[in-house]
């Protein structure tokens, strides 16, 4: 028994090559494709378009600079929303997790704040802020900050108790304990936290440019879906499905690489 | 490295103190309060002491105490009353004692050797003295290899060795060991046992060491403290010869006797302990 019984490891029936999920992607991808467009050909008045005619509107969009624009607007909104929510949610989750009076007032008005609908919000944004960049980036800060808050606040208060004890039998203080025990013990929590705020920060970086003064891809969303000119519609969508693929794979890379020690 | 650790811990102990190193509690009392508000007595009074160089063994049914009194003897519990002395101060938390718990407690994101590290951040040690002297620990318990590999690729057997060379790495006055081998198998579990002798007979630190094990507590101990709800109840020295392996010790009268009759004096225990699942059983 030398190096084996490493705990929690997949076993070898559990375990999928790297190769062949990208291949079972890449052929449920397919699959997408093609009922795609059988639905083109017989969903009828032409309110879906075929893979073909999206992907001609997307050259077009393209070459008319149109969807860098679009994407330019919604990435300043959403990037500069998320991060400001990063910043403000982390250091508050530690803190209401480190001193317990501080968790204990504030949790209740954090659970009740993520449980009202954040779209409730976007009037009085607008009437504080107005239509512009900083009432869009608001609402993106809104949609994110919470999902970081309780997740970054949930990873302190289950820091494990034996460990804690371990810390403070060999002498350690309360500031080392707090970041070689509890803050390390967290961090999957905080990249949980990460990924929710990234989905619904983007969900609400498109809340906000239909609310707002329309623009980025929320805007074009508005403008094709209104005007029926579905192809171009498609390519919005297909976009932002892409922008969310990319932002949270991101986030479970590093998640992947801080959790090396768990394999 | 090459001068012996256990000379120079010794010395450093006489040194502070002019005199052996000892752990003494004296009518020690703890009471602790139930979730529900009602208070629970954890110790009643309890006087041991751990001479230089001595081999404690702490014996009894679960929740008399025992691991309180590891608590209160490394300074992470302060008694209600009574006293307790480790080389004539009260214990604080820290590098004077070794802790050794029952279920490993390794960080798990962290390397074997910045395991045993993490309990040298206290003393004064430059980086690479502090990675030296984890090395050489972490040989003395025959990991060298594993040196770099994370708690989660290792084997119970070799977590607990872990465990254990990060509590001697800093040289302690005293090893607390908390079941440090009930949740290994019978084999490691000997060999965990044999691999405790072997460096306490180098280093010949204090030990005290709670078991759940007749056995355990009469192979390794010079003296056996039997305890029962919160109390000592019986001191006994274990006057059998080194090594005590060899199964012609084991089958010896005196051994044979001493398991006899702590192995009924904890049955007795368990079976008038309102608390326990066989209270009031006839098991005869
Ligand atoms: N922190 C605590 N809070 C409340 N009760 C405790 C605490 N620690 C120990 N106890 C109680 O004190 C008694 C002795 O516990 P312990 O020393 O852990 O016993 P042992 O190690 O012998 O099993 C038990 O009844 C236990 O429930
Ligand atoms: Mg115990």
């Amino acid at each position: 028994m030398r190096n084996g019984n490493a705990a929690g490891t997949a076993q070898p029936s559990d375990h999928i090559g790297g190769w062949t999920v990208a291949l079972l992607r890449l052929a449920f991808l397919g699959l997408l494709m093609f009922l795609w467009w059988i639905a083109s050909i017989y969903v009828a008045r032409n309110l879906i378009p075929s893979p073909l005619e999206t992907w001609e509107a997307a050259k077009q969009l393209f070459a008319a600079g149109r969807w860098q624009d679009a994407v330019r607007a919604s990435m300043a909104t959403y990037g500069s929303g998320y991060l400001a929510a990063a910043a403000v949610a982390i250091p508050l989750g530690l803190l209401m997790g480190a001193f317990n009076v501080l968790g204990k007032t504030l949790e209740i008005y954090v659970y009740a704040l993520s449980a009202t609908p954040r779209v409730a919000f976007i009037p009085l944004i607008i009437v504080l802020l107005g239509l512009g960049f900083e009432a869009k980036m608001f609402i993106v800060f809104l949609g994110a900050v919470m999902p970081i808050i309780i997740n970054t606040y949930a990873g302190v208060r289950q820091a494990d108790a034996d460990l804690v004890e371990m810390a403070r039998s060999v002498g350690a203080g309360r500031f080392r304990i707090f970041t070689q025990i509890v803050l390390p013990g967290a961090l999957p929590f905080v990249i949980v936290g990460l990924r929710l705020g990234a989905t619904i920060g983007l969900i609400n970086t498109v809340v906000a440019e239909l609310y707002t003064a329309i623009g980025g891809l929320g805007g074009l969303l508005a403008v094709y879906g209104n005007t029926f000119r579905m192809a171009e519609y498609f390519v919005i969508v297909l976009t932002l499905a892409g922008i969310g693929v990319i932002v949270t794979e991101a986030l479970r890379y590093v998640e992947l690489r801080l959790g090396r020690w768990r394999r | 490295m090459t001068s012996a650790p256990a000379s120079r811990n010794l010395a450093r102990a006489r040194r502070s103190t002019g005199a052996p190193p000892q752990l003494v509690l004296d009518g020690v009392a703890k009471r602790f309060r139930r979730p529900d508000g009602t208070l629970i007595t954890a110790l009643d009074g309890v006087s041991l002491g751990v001479r230089d160089r001595e081999f404690v063994a702490l014996i009894g049914p679960s929740g008399c105490g025992k691991t309180t009194i590891l608590r209160i003897a490394n300074g992470l519990l302060r008694p209600d009353s009574g006293s307790v002395l480790l080389s004539n101060a009260p214990p604080e938390p820290g590098p004077g004692a070794g802790f050794v718990f029952q279920s490993f407690r390794l960080i798990p994101w962290a390397t074997v050797r910045r395991n045993v590290e993490f309990a040298l951040q206290e003393l004064p040690l430059s980086r690479k003295e502090r990675a030296e002297r984890a090395l050489h620990y972490i040989g003395l318990v025959g990991l060298s290899r594993f040196a770099e590999s994370y708690p989660g690729q290792l084997s119970g057997g070799m977590s607990q060795r872990v465990a254990l060379a990060r509590a001697l790495a800093v040289e302690p006055q005293i090893l607390l060991m908390d079941e440090p081998f009930a949740s290994l198998d019978a084999q490691t579990r000997e060999l965990m046992q044999m691999e405790l002798m072997s460096v306490w007979e180098r280093q010949k630190a204090m030990v005290l060491f709670v078991t759940h094990s007749v056995d355990e507590a009469i192979t390794l101990a010079d003296k056996i403290v039997l305890m029962g709800s919160g109390q000592v109840l019986e001191t006994i020295d274990v006057e059998l010869e080194r090594p005590r392996w060899t199964s012609a010790l084991r089958s010896d009268r005196r051994f044979v006797e001493l398991r006899d009759h702590l192995w009924h004096r904890i049955r007795e225990l368990v079976l008038s302990d309102p608390q326990s699942d066989f209270y009031g059983r006839d098991l005869a």
